[in-house]
């Protein structure tokens, strides 16, 4: 009987039901969002007439379903491989991509003809970069047989990573227009691509090989100064000039999020591998005395942070300059974003207007990719938002699991830290869109809108699989 | 049905459908945390069974003694760092440095990627190679015998 039980118990695991089971509600309701878009857009342009108007003469056709149907198919070609190639690799991380992704490109769809400038083909772009992802997504998985050639060339990668986003950021500093959302992209030509999103993965595992190295090193500590341990810097300083150049690249061209990002990425990992609670408190010393220093030094630190005391209550007093050149604070840039963005959430109240329904992708800046939060909690509501910080956080539990299963200190780091990556992302732009810290702008991921950005997420979600197949065949002692 | 209505019951069957996705995902962690960790407290209660051991013939230029006896479980990795089965605290063994598995009787050494390499027998274990008891297995400068 209960060599039955565990019989059926690994061909359920090998056909990957609990996957397949946990597709089915993403799918209904992505098609469902789908189905209520033209609707929602049809109810806005005759608010007028449209509403006590019959439903049946308006249903949308299957026509009109085809860019989700066609996401939909992607993401079942991808199960069927993962299922024959990959069985033992986890289960609950491709339904809460897909759902996210899918989501993503629904968004697009919405937002595409409502911003401005406006881009009607902003949702099957998103569906393109999407399907490109998940073919990044298969390659990365059949290419990583193991993880070793990943940790031996790491200085390779690591030099590789800094001359491609040194090239870029070169770029544009000779285009001088540091304002510019676009100034940190490369142009292939129609294809855009932000290095920066790929530099994040090459530097986790670049810290991620060098410190399963010198684990033992970096956790036993260097010289003490009373009760305090410093961390040996001969061994740490690979990882520190690697950190200086990225954060120096960085703030030379004004992208604060992604400094922000790796330096937690790097506190992080650091915790991770030395298991030293003082490294991360010193870490965050460094950072408060560094910000402190950019504050007082840049005047565009001090523009950002001052869109976080924006007091929202006393908005007519909002001014800025003096005499002939005062006008009202939020009709500028940062301003104006953060204050509409607030706007469109707290109009969204609990249950939201309902998708394609809210205005606050037509009147919140940047609202397809920055401001994509914004656009959630107008038309999805608080509920809605709660509901997605659920999967964000799901997603970073069954990535840290998949690192704590791991075999061997690399696979551990590297899983720990791509997943941070995502935890740290998801936390600085909602508290930036929440005006709860200054404005950057990264995207949020797998929801924002930007090729880049999406591939780069499904490398890391593919990685993730990956260790998870491994440790599961060497649990087996099949590998 | 007027549109209106109609909207608002999409709206809401669409946060409905969020949370029962929710739930359903919350429902399957339980569900594998449970299992997990009956599977976690079998294995408390029985450590892993000593399959074999390795006894050092030329310490090379480390500290070690000849004929210190180490014992193997069935997945064994040596290395410097602190989470191998068996920890070697010299310079020139790698963090990661050898892996060694029991599998149907028959035992493999693979190297995991060391800067001094692994032998089997002065042959290099790149790949996984078969070991007889009493092969010769030398991980960086230490030369071990295995046996039973």
């Amino acid at each position: 009987m209960a060599k039955q039980l565990a019989t059926s118990e690994i061909g359920k695991r090998r056909f990957r039901w609990k996957e397949r089971w946990l597709l089915l509600i993403p799918g209904i309701f992505l098609l469902l969002e789908m189905f209520q878009l033209p609707l929602a857009q049809y109810y806005k342009n005759n608010i007028d007439t449209s509403r006590q108007q019959s439903v049946l003469s308006l249903l949308p056709t299957v026509h009109d379903l085809i860019p989700i149907i066609g996401f939909l198919a992607a993401v079942v070609v991808v199960h069927i491989v993962l299922t024959i190639f990959f069985p033992k690799s986890d289960q609950m991380l491709f339904p809460i991509v897909a759902l996210m992704s899918g989501l993503g490109v629904l968004l697009a769809l919405r937002n595409g003809p409502d911003t401005f400038p406006s881009d009607p083909n902003l949702g099957m772009k998103q569906l393109l970069w999407v399907s490109i992802g998940l073919g990044v997504f298969l390659i990365t998985l059949f290419a990583l047989r193991s993880m070793g050639w990943l940790r031996r060339y790491k200085y390779t990668w690591a030099v590789l990573g800094l001359i491609l986003v040194g090239i870029t950021l070169g770029n544009a500093l000779r285009v001088k227009n540091l304002d510019s959302p676009t100034h940190d992209q490369l142009n292939f030509g129609p294809f855009a691509l932000q290095p920066s999103e790929f530099l994040k993965i090459i530097i986790v595992v670049f810290f991620a090989a060098y410190l399963s190295e010198n684990q033992d090193v970096i956790a036993d500590g260097g010289f003490r100064l009373g009760p305090i341990s410093l961390p040996p810097m001969r061994q740490l300083g690979p990882l520190l000039l690697m950190l200086g150049i990225a954060l120096v690249l960085f703030l030379g061209v004004r992208e604060l999020g992604l400094a922000l990002l790796i330096y937690g990425i790097f506190l992080s990992m650091l915790y991770l591998g030395s298991n030293k609670v003082t490294y991360v408190i010193g870490g965050l010393v460094v950072f408060f005395l560094l910000g402190f220093i950019g504050y007082s030094l840049f005047s565009y630190v001090r523009a950002r942070f001052a869109a976080v005391g924006l007091d929202m209550v006393n908005w007519q007093n909002w001014t800025t300059g003096s005499g002939t050149n005062t006008t009202v604070y939020f009709a500028q840039n940062t301003g104006l974003q953060i204050a509409q963005g607030l706007v469109a959430i707290s109009s969204g109240g609990i249950l939201g207007t309902g998708f394609g329904l809210g205005h606050a992708s037509a009147l919140v800046p940047v609202a397809q990719s920055d401001m994509v939060v914004s656009v959630l909690g107008e038309e999805f509501g608080l509920a809605g938002l709660f509901a997605l910080i659920g999967f964000y956080l799901i997603l970073l539990y069954r990535g840290f699991r998949i690192a704590i299963e791991a075999r061997g200190t690399f696979n551990q780091l590297l899983a720990g830290g791509l997943t941070s990556i995502f935890g740290i992302q998801t936390l600085i732009i909602c508290a930036g869109n929440l005006k709860l810290i200054p404005l950057t702008g990264i995207p949020l991921p797998f929801l924002s809108y930007g090729g880049s950005s999406v591939i780069a997420n499904f490398i890391i979600i593919g990685i993730l699989l990956r260790i998870s197949h491994n440790t599961a065949m060497e649990k087996e002692g099949l590998a | 049905m007027t549109l209106d209505v109609f909207l608002l019951i999409l709206r809401l069957l669409g946060i409905v459908l969020l949370y029962l996705f929710l739930m359903q995902v919350i429902i399957s962690i339980t569900r594998d945390l449970r299992k997990t960790s009956v599977a976690n407290e079998g294995a408390l209660s029985q450590l892993p069974p000593v399959v074999g051991h390795l006894i050092v013939v030329d310490s090379g230029p480390s500290k070690i003694a000849p004929g210190t006896s180490f014992s193997l479980n069935p997945q064994t990795t040596i290395g410097r760092g602190p989470t191998n089965t068996i920890q070697i605290s010299e310079t020139f063994v790698s963090a990661e440095h050898t892996r060694l598995w029991f599998r149907n009787g028959v035992w493999y050494v693979q190297d995991a990627g060391s800067t001094n390499g692994t032998f089997l027998n002065n042959q290099p274990a790149r790949d996984a190679l078969q070991a007889r008891v009493g092969d010769i297995i030398q991980v960086g400068f230490i030369r071990f015998k295995l046996a039973q």
